[in-house]
C-alpha cells in the first residue's frame, strides 16, 4: 500500500463514518449505554449506578457502561450529559444537587451553564433523609437542648460539609434558618473528609445521610438528634423528624436517572420500563438495603413533581446561604 | 499478644482457604495491571471490578478489590522506570532517578530494587496494621486542619532537598506549582480561580496531566531519535539484578520509605504522592553524594517507591479501625463493604472477626504473591528497552494520551499535558526541574484549605498553630530545620557562590 | 551586555507573574484572620516574581542566550503539531482510528519510515492497547462516529 491507495483508503473510510449512523436507526439500545457518573467513584452516585447497572444489563441486552467525569461539585458531568447526543446512549445520573448549580452561577453573575429544563428526569431510585448528628464529645440528646445551646452561644459551634452550597451545607442551612440559630461553617472536600471531621472533633455537628453515617450512629461515635425526611426513616425510628419537633424543613439525598432535552418519547418510554423492572429487583433491592436505605423508586411523572418541589427548596437554601464575602 | 496471635491464626484459616488465596491473587494481578498502566489507577480498576463481586460473600470482595489497590503501587513503578511515565500518581518521583537507571541501562536492578521496596515496606506496614491499628486510628483522627497545615509546611521546608538545581530554582517552581494549583473553585467562597469559563478546570489542573507533560511528554520532546541511535542499552540477563552495592544502598532508604509512608498513610486526607516525595527530600538530605540524585540515585528508587506502598497500606488503618476513609480508593472500599452487606466501623472487628482478620492476613500473603509475580515480569518488561527508540516514542505519546484521558475521560486534561509537555521541554532548556512545580501543585488545595479551615475554628487567631500538640511538635520540628541549614550556610557561606556557580553549570 | 539564559526565563516568569495578577482583580485578598479566595494566588505570584528577580540579578553566572542548543526545535514542534491534531480528532474519530493514525503519522513524517511498516505497527500497537484497555479493562474508550 503506497500512500496514494492510503488516501484513497481513508477517504472510504471517511465515507462509511458518515453513512452509518443513518444504517444504525434501529431498535433502541442497538449498542451499550453509558452512564454519566457526575461524582468520584464510590460516591453517592457510583454506589447505585453500579448495581442498577449490573440488574439492567440483563433488562435492556446491551451492556451498560458508567462514564466517571467527576468535578465542580457535579457540575461538569451534568454539563457533559446536557450537551450530549439526545439519543438515549448518554444518560445521567445524578443527587439532589442538581438543582442548585443554575442558582449559584446566578449569584456570582455567571453565565448559566444548563437549567434543569435540559434535562428529562426518567426514574428516582432512592431518597434518603438526611440526619443531624453531634458527636459523642457534645452534651445533647435532643434536638431541643441542641437548639437551647447553640441560642446561648452563637458561632459557638462548628458544623462540617462536603462542600459549599453541597447536599450537605443546604439541609444545614435550610435547619439554621428555621431555628434561628448561628454556626460555623466548615466546608471539606468531600461527604468523607465532612464525617472524618466531626468524629475528630474538629466540627461538632453535621447534617449526613443515614447510610454514611449509620455504622458511626451504631457504635456510638455520633448520635442522631433529628431526621429531615417527612416521616420516620425505618434505618433509625427512634430518632424524631424534623416535623415533628416542629421545624418546617425536609431533604433528602435522593439519586435519579436523566436524559439530555431532546431524548424522542419512545427511548424514554423503554427506559422508564427498563428502569421499573431494575428497581423491582431483588438483587438490587438487597444491596440497596446493605446500604442502609431502601428502593425509593419514583417513576417519571412522579419524580417530576418531587423534583420541582425539591428544587425550590434548594434554590431556597442557596439563595439562604447566598454568596460569601472573602 | 495472645489475642492477636489467635486473631492471625484466625484470619489465616480464612486467608489460605484456596477460593480467597485464588481471588487475592486475581486482585494482585489486576492490581499489578492497573498500577502499570497509566491512566488507569486503582482508583478506576476497583469500581470497574466492583459489580463482578456482586455475586461473591464479602471476604473474597474485599480481598480482591483490596489487593487491585496496593497491588497498584507495585505496578505504577514499572512505566515510571522504563518509560518515564508515572503509570500512578505516586510514582512521580520514581520517574526521575529510576528513569535515569534504564538510561544507564540498570533498568533490571531498579525495577528489582522497586518490586523488594514494595513488598517489604507493604508487609511492614501489614504488621503494623495487625498490632496497632486501633490507637493509630485514634491518633490519625487528631489530624485536624490545624495538624495539617503544619505537615503541609514540613513538607515545603523539605522542599529545598528535593533538587539539584539551586534553591532559588527550587523555590521557583514551587511557587509555580503553588499557583498552577489555585485554579478552579474556592471550596471556601466558591469563587471560580483562572478557569475561563471551563467547567473542566474548576476542580483545578489534575496531578496525572501535568506529571505526564512535564516528565514524559517533556522528555520526548526534547531528544529526537537520530540522538538516541546505537544509545539504546539491551540489558543483559546478568544484568537484571540489583548488585550487592546497589542493595546496600537501597536497604536504609526502604527502611526509612516504609515507615514515613506508613505515618503519612494513616492520616486520613493525605496523598500517597506526599509520602514518596518527602521520602525522596529525605533521602537526598541524608545521602552522603545528593549529587547523584536526579543520575540515578538509586536511593531515589528505594525510598519513594517503599514509602508509597506503606502509605496504601497505612490507609487501611482508619478504614479498617473507625470505618473513615482517607482517600478515594479507600471510600470506594468502603463502599463495596457496604454493598456486600459488612458496614465498616468501629465495631467492625467484633462482628465481623472472620472477615476482619482475614482481610489482614490475605494482605502478608499478597505482598508475597506479588513480588513473585512482579519479580520475573522484571526480565518480560526490561526488553520493551530493546524496541528501537524510533518505535517506541509513538508507543509512549499514545500511552501518555490514553493514560491521561482515562482519569476523568476529559479532553481538556489532554490540551493540558500536551501544553505542560512544551513547557517541560522549556523548563529542560533552561535548567529548570519540574518536580518542585508537581509537589507544589500537589500540595496547594490541601495547605489553603486546612489554613482557611484552621482559620475558621479559631477565628481568626493564629495561635491555634501552637495551641495542639501535634502541630507544635512539627513546627518546632520546621523551625529546627530551618536553623539547622542556616547554620550550615553561614559556615559555608564562603564557598557558597561557587557551589551555586558549579551547580549551575553541572545542570547545564 | 550580553542576553543570558536565566535572563530569559526570569524575564518570562516575571511577564507570567504580571498577567496572573491582571486577571485576578476580581478575586477578594481577605485578611489574615479570614484569607479571601484571592490571596494564595496573589501571594504565590508574588513570591514567583521575586524569586524570577533574584534569577534576573544572579544571571550574569549563566550562559549566553545564543549558547543554547535548539537544534532539536524541528522535532518537538512537529511532535507537538501531529499529537495536537490527533487530540483535537480524537472525540471525533474515536479511538482506534486517531491512534493508528497517529502512530502511523508519527513513524512516517518524522522517522521517515517504510508506510507499510509503520502502518502495521500504528494498527497493531492500537488494536492492542484497544484490546487491553477496552475490552480486558472494561475501561470506556473514546468511540467517535463510528462505534468503534
Amino acid at each position: 500500500m503506497d500512500r496514494r491507495s492510503f488516501v484513497i483508503g481513508s477517504a472510504a473510510s471517511a465515507a462509511a463514518l458518515i453513512t452509518r449512523p443513518s444504517i444504525a436507526q434501529d431498535v433502541y439500545p442497538s449498542r451499550p449505554v453509558t452512564f454519566v457518573n457526575p461524582f468520584p467513584p464510590g460516591g453517592a452516585v457510583d454506589v447505585v449506578a453500579r448495581p442498577l447497572a449490573a440488574v439492567l444489563e440483563p433488562i435492556i441486552k446491551q451492556p451498560v457502561v458508567i462514564e466517571t467525569k467527576a468535578g465542580a461539585a457535579g457540575q461538569v458531568g451534568a454539563q457533559f450529559a446536557a450537551s450530549a447526543k439526545p439519543d438515549g446512549y448518554t444518560l445521567l445520573m445524578h443527587i439532589v444537587s442538581i438543582s442548585g448549580f443554575a442558582e449559584v452561577d446566578k449569584l456570582f453573575g455567571r453565565p448559566v451553564k444548563f437549567t434543569r429544563d435540559d434535562f428529562i428526569p426518567i426514574a428516582r431510585f432512592i431518597a434518603d433523609p438526611m440526619v443531624l448528628v453531634v458527636n459523642d464529645q457534645q452534651p445533647h440528646k435532643t434536638l431541643k437542648e441542641f437548639v437551647d445551646d447553640a441560642k446561648k452561644r452563637p458561632n459557638g459551634m462548628i458544623f462540617s460539609s462536603s462542600g459549599l452550597y453541597g447536599a450537605l451545607h443546604l439541609p444545614t442551612a435550610l435547619f439554621m434558618k428555621a431555628a434561628g440559630i448561628q454556626m460555623k461553617h466548615l466546608p471539606t472536600a468531600g461527604g468523607g473528609p465532612a464525617l472524618t471531621a466531626i468524629l475528630g472533633n474538629n466540627s461538632q455537628v453535621l447534617v449526613s445521610s443515614i447510610a454514611a453515617s449509620s455504622a458511626q450512629m451504631k457504635a456510638g461515635k455520633l448520635r442522631a438528634l433529628a431526621c429531615f425526611g417527612a416521616q420516620r426513616a425505618p434505618a433509625v425510628p427512634n430518632v424524631p423528624t424534623m416535623k415533628e419537633l416542629g421545624y418546617n424543613v425536609e431533604f433528602y439525598l435522593w439519586v435519579g436517572m436523566f436524559a439530555p432535552k431532546g431524548t424522542p418519547v419512545p427511548i424514554i418510554t423503554t427506559l422508564r420500563d427498563a428502569s421499573r423492572k431494575a428497581a423491582a429487583d431483588d438483587k438490587f433491592k438487597q444491596a440497596m438495603k446493605n446500604l442502609g436505605q431502601d428502593v425509593a423508586y419514583l417513576d417519571q411523572a412522579e419524580f417530576k413533581a418531587f423534583w420541582d418541589a425539591d428544587a425550590k427548596r434548594v434554590e431556597d437554601a442557596v439563595r439562604l446561604i447566598g454568596k460569601l464575602e472573602g | 499478644m495472645e489475642t492477636v496471635f489467635d486473631s492471625l491464626v484466625l484470619g489465616f484459616s480464612v486467608a489460605l482457604r484456596p477460593d480467597i488465596l485464588w481471588f487475592a491473587f486475581l486482585g494482585c494481578l489486576v492490581g499489578t495491571l492497573v498500577g502499570m498502566l497509566p491512566g488507569i489507577g486503582p482508583l478506576a480498576g476497583i469500581s470497574i471490578l466492583l459489580p463482578l463481586t456482586f455475586g461473591l460473600d464479602a471476604t473474597k470482595a474485599i480481598v480482591m478489590l483490596a489487593g487491585i489497590y496496593y497491588g497498584s503501587q507495585y505496578g505504577g513503578s514499572t512505566t515510571s522506570i522504563l518509560l518515564r511515565i508515572p503509570g500512578e500518581a505516586a510514582s512521580v518521583m520514581t520517574c526521575i532517578d529510576g528513569n535515569a537507571m534504564a538510561k544507564k541501562g540498570r533498568a533490571g536492578a531498579a525495577l528489582c530494587i522497586a518490586a523488594v521496596g514494595s513488598f517489604i515496606a507493604g508487609t511492614f506496614g501489614v504488621l503494623m496494621l495487625t498490632l496497632i491499628a486501633p490507637p493509630l486510628a485514634i491518633f490519625a483522627l487528631r489530624f485536624g486542619p490545624p495538624e495539617y497545615t503544619a505537615l503541609l509546611t514540613l513538607g515545603l521546608i523539605f522542599l529545598a532537598y528535593m533538587s539539584t538545581t539551586s534553591l532559588v530554582r527550587t523555590l521557583l517552581m514551587a511557587a509555580l506549582g503553588l499557583l498552577l494549583g489555585t485554579i478552579g473553585i474556592d471550596v471556601m467562597t466558591g469563587h471560580f480561580r483562572f478557569s475561563f469559563n471551563i467547567p473542566e478546570l474548576g476542580d483545578g489542573i489534575g496531578i496525572v496531566p501535568v506529571a505526564v507533560g512535564l516528565f514524559g511528554l517533556g522528555e520526548l520532546l526534547a531528544t529526537p531519535s537520530h540522538q538516541v541511535v546505537g544509545d539504546v542499552k539491551s540489558p543483559r540477563l546478568r544484568e537484571l539484578l540489583p548488585t550487592r552495592e546497589e542493595w546496600r544502598q537501597s536497604a536504609m532508604p526502604i527502611a526509612r520509605g516504609s515507615v514515613l509512608g506508613f505515618l503519612i498513610g494513616i492520616i486520613p486526607g493525605s496523598a500517597h504522592i506526599i509520602a514518596s516525595f518527602l521520602s525522596y527530600a529525605v533521602e537526598r538530605r541524608v545521602s552522603k553524594h545528593p549529587e547523584e540524585f536526579g543520575k540515578g540515585a538509586v536511593a531515589g528508587v528505594a525510598g519513594p517507591e517503599s514509602a508509597n506502598n506503606s502509605a496504601s497500606t497505612g490507609a487501611f488503618v482508619p478504614m479498617l479501625a473507625l470505618g473513615i476513609p482517607t482517600g478515594p480508593v479507600t471510600a470506594v472500599l468502603i463502599a463495596a463493604l457496604l454493598i456486600h452487606g459488612i458496614p465498616p466501623g468501629p465495631t467492625l472487628v467484633n462482628d465481623h472477626p472472620d472477615v476482619f482478620w482475614g482481610f489482614v492476613a490475605s494482605m502478608y500473603v499478597g505482598n508475597l504473591m506479588l513480588l513473585a509475580l512482579n519479580l520475573p515480569l522484571v526480565g518480560v518488561f526490561v526488553n520493551l528497552l530493546r524496541v528501537p527508540y524510533a518505535y517506541l516514542y509513538p508507543l509512549i505519546i499514545m500511552f501518555c494520551l490514553i493514560g491521561v484521558y482515562e482519569v476523568n475521560h476529559s479532553i481538556v486534561d489532554v490540551w493540558i499535558m500536551l501544553i505542560m509537555g512544551v513547557i517541560g521541554y522549556g523548563l529542560k532548556k533552561f535548567g529548570f526541574d519540574p518536580a518542585p512545580l508537581v509537589l507544589g501543585l500537589v500540595i496547594a488545595p490541601i495547605l489553603e484549605m486546612s489554613l482557611r479551615q484552621s482559620l475558621i475554628m479559631s477565628d481568626g487567631h493564629w495561635l491555634i498553630f501552637l495551641q495542639r500538640p501535634i502541630a507544635l511538635t512539627l513546627l518546632v520540628i520546621c523551625v529546627g530545620l530551618l536553623v539547622l541549614s542556616a547554620t550550615s550556610f553561614v559556615l559555608h557561606r564562603r564557598d557558597w557562590r561557587a557551589k551555586l556557580a558549579a551547580a549551575e553549570t553541572s545542570e547545564s | 551586555m550580553i542576553i543570558r539564559t536565566d535572563h530569559v526565563a526570569g524575564g518570562a516568569f516575571l511577564a507570567l507573574g504580571v498577567l496572573v495578577f491582571a486577571i485576578s482583580g476580581d478575586l477578594p485578598f481577605g485578611t489574615l484572620s479570614a484569607p479571601g479566595a484571592g490571596m494564595m494566588p496573589k501571594l504565590m505570584t508574588g513570591l514567583m516574581m521575586a524569586f524570577a528577580l533574584l534569577i534576573i540579578a544572579a544571571g550574569a553566572e549563566s550562559k549566553p542566550f545564543k549558547s543554547l542548543d535548539w537544534s532539536d526545535r524541528g522535532h518537538a514542534a512537529l511532535l507537538v503539531l501531529i499529537t495536537g491534531t490527533a487530540v483535537a480528532l480524537y472525540q471525533t474519530l474515536g479511538f482506534l482510528i486517531t491512534m493508528s493514525l497517529l502512530v502511523f503519522t508519527l513513524l512516517v513524517v518524522v522517522e521517515r519510515r517504510h508506510v507499510l511498516r509503520a502502518a502495521a505497527y500504528g494498527v497493531a500497537l492500537t488494536v492492542f492497547a484497544y484490546w487491553l484497555f477496552g475490552i480486558a479493562l472494561k475501561a470506556p474508550l473514546e468511540h467517535g462516529l463510528l462505534w468503534f
